[in-house]
């Protein structure tokens, strides 16, 4: 008998093994994750430690990975180069922040619009449509340079925001994405919206795009850094409107003695998309205990 | 009035789904479908720069497309290893891009931190901020013989490895070691690149996963094996093809073949043939993409 309980009792030990991971296993991922990221982080790693370098330290060689006498002498350096520029710096961040955040919601908000039909309506031409969008993301911008450039000014919109912003509400991937998430809602829940009365607007508003937030927001994450990384060199020629980006390059760009700023310029354009792309992510995980979808 | 009562439902609700699409639809074909048809007609023609106008484009049939295929020495094979290079990489980041986002989507200390970590290489790939580090670089190891025009080249590509072998160098590692490593790294290292977005895309896919559905396997005694072939991957299975299309897309924009295209354009200055380059590799990948999803498609399992 006392056999039997053992062995009754090591089952259900082999079991629990099964079901939750071992304490090696856990260390086992952790380790794997920890080589990947360490990999990973060293470019951001040696940006944020050379922009804390002084400069005898940057023209180290060879070079070091870590400050040892870390300063903020670069962003000094960078304030007093930024506060001596032609325009108020001041504007470059205000233009920054216009194409960035129209871009960035205004391309949400379109292409979830334009989602929500192509996922849950039938109408004609759907699929067409929707090849057409495939299509249109294979199109590397690259090579589209010079038509792009003869459409924005026949449009009458060159040297200004526009040029930057209504191209980027039509990019394909975030309808593309957008629609491939939505189609995962069902359709029970759509209907149901219906019953009780609501319109096509609020069934969108309401209930698909909470439901989709993980989606949007991927979506705002990736739409926010390629604004950011926006300089505008081919359509913007008056310096009122041109972004932050162009300017700090500019600056970055003088050469040996500019050293310590052009890394302290790295640092601050690296900075905010990877602040952004934090706060998203916390919003992501909170999604999870919000979507009460019981089928 | 009667008329309006001949409005079926289904045509009423057709109407409401393109007043959805309106704003982007407007925008879309404006800009985008203009510039492929402006490409279509380029390609077709024979272009030349004109003092008056701009450009003039003469009607020349499919000679552009003859030249590329059959006359020009480079294209065909630099679209068959664009090609060999884009299907070698999918799978592995595919597979690379799921397995990280199930250990990022798991309970543990750090792991926003380790998001952020894995999402680092979409963010330095940005065209601003890679340009800043190759200046930041080039101030401090090229000094003053360095020129802009050299860093706006090298950082042409989005995955920055050229930055990461430098990096070696200048830390005094020799270079006959550095060679190896990077040829066997250089898959690697690229395949991690290009998953940044898929494993963001992935975990929004995991979130979006009922929990219930973990609960009753757990209930019914799956293992985690189990559970992993019978709930998250049919229900990630369609979120996998978003991500191969964004794979596909992501790689093809940072190929060979695009870079050639963009090379015959702007440094040979002969839109015509670039024009038909970039709309022949483009068709090529298309075809190939539409073929795979399709296949795909047949064989996942859609929830609802």
């Amino acid at each position: 008998m006392a056999k039997e309980k053992t062995r009754v009792k090591k089952r259900w030990f082999h079991r629990e093994k099964q079901l939750n991971r071992s304490a090696a296993g856990n260390g086992l991922l952790f380790f794997f994750m920890a080589f990947c990221g360490v990999f990973m982080a060293l470019p951001l790693v040696i940006l944020i430690n050379n922009a804390l370098k002084p400069l005898d330290e940057i023209f180290q060689y060879p070079q070091t990975i870590f400050v040892k006498n870390p300063t903020f002498e670069n962003f000094k350096d960078l304030f007093v180069v930024m506060s001596d520029s032609w325009v108020p710096f001041s504007r470059y961040i205000f233009n920054t922040l216009i194409i960035t955040g129209f871009g960035t919601v205004g391309h949400v908000v379109v292409a979830s619009l334009a989602a929500y039909p192509l996922a849950k309506h039938k109408f004609p031409g759907k699929n067409i449509l929707f090849s057409i969008v495939v299509l249109s993301m294979m199109f590397s911008y690259n090579v589209t340079q010079i038509p792009n450039y003869m459409i924005i000014s026949y449009l009458g919109i060159n040297n200004t925001y526009l040029a930057l912003i209504l191209p980027s509400w039509q990019f394909g991937m975030g309808l593309y994405l957008m629609k491939q998430f939505m189609e995962q809602i069902p359709d029970s829940l759509m209907e149901s919206a219906k019953l009780d009365g609501a319109s096509e607007f609020t069934i969108f508003w309401k209930i698909f795009m909470p439901n989709v937030k993980p989606a949007w927001l991927t979506l705002a994450v990736l739409q926010f850094q390629q604004m950011w990384g926006n300089t505008g060199s081919m359509f913007l020629r008056s310096e009122k409107l041109k972004p932050m980006q162009f300017a700090l390059q500019q600056i970055a760009g003088g050469g040996a003695a500019r050293a310590g700023v052009a890394c302290a310029v790295a640092f601050v354009i690296a900075l905010v998309p990877i602040t952004f792309f934090l706060i998203c992510q916390s919003q992501i995980i909170e999604t999870m205990t919000s979507s009460g979808m019981k089928e | 009035m009667k008329k309006k009562k001949k409005m079926t439902l289904a045509r009423r609700r057709a109407i409401t789904g393109y007043l959805f699409i309106m704003p982007w639809l407007v925008g879309f074909c404006v800009y985008y479908i203009k510039s492929l048809f402006m490409t279509i007609q380029f390609s077709l023609s024979n272009v030349s720069v004109d003092p008056k106008s701009g450009y003039s484009a003469a009607f020349a049939g499919l000679r552009n497309f003859k030249y590329i295929l059959l006359e020009d020495g480079k294209f065909n094979k630099i679209l068959v290893t664009s090609l060999r290079d884009i299907v070698i990489d999918v799978p592995l980041v595919l597979t690379f891009a799921l397995l990280m986002a199930m250990l990022l989507n798991q309970k543990f200390i750090g792991r926003t931190i380790f998001r952020a970590i894995f999402f680092i290489p979409v963010i330095m790939g940005c065209d601003a901020i890679s340009d800043a580090i190759a200046q930041a670089r080039q101030a401090a190891v090229g000094g003053i013989s360095s020129t802009s025009a050299a860093i706006t080249e090298s950082s042409a590509s989005t995955v920055n490895l050229d930055y990461y072998v430098a990096l070696f160098k200048d830390i005094g590692l020799p270079s006959s070691i550095i060679d190896y490593v990077v040829g066997a790294v250089d898959r690697i290292a690229e395949v991690v690149d290009l998953a940044g977005v898929q494993i963001v895309i992935f975990i929004a896919a995991l979130q979006s996963i009922p929990s219930s559905l973990y609960e009753v396997a757990k209930i019914e005694g799956a293992t985690s094996y189990e559970t992993f072939w019978k709930v998250t991957f049919p229900m990630v299975m369609p979120h996998i093809i978003t991500c191969l299309v964004y794979t596909v897309v992501d790689a093809f924009a940072s190929s060979e073949i695009v870079q050639y295209s963009y090379d015959m354009i702007f440094s040979s200055n002969s839109y015509d043939y670039g024009s038909a380059m970039a709309l022949t590799s483009m068709v090529v990948v298309c075809l190939i993409l539409f073929i795979v999803v399709a296949w795909i498609q047949k064989h996942t399992f859609y929830y609802n």
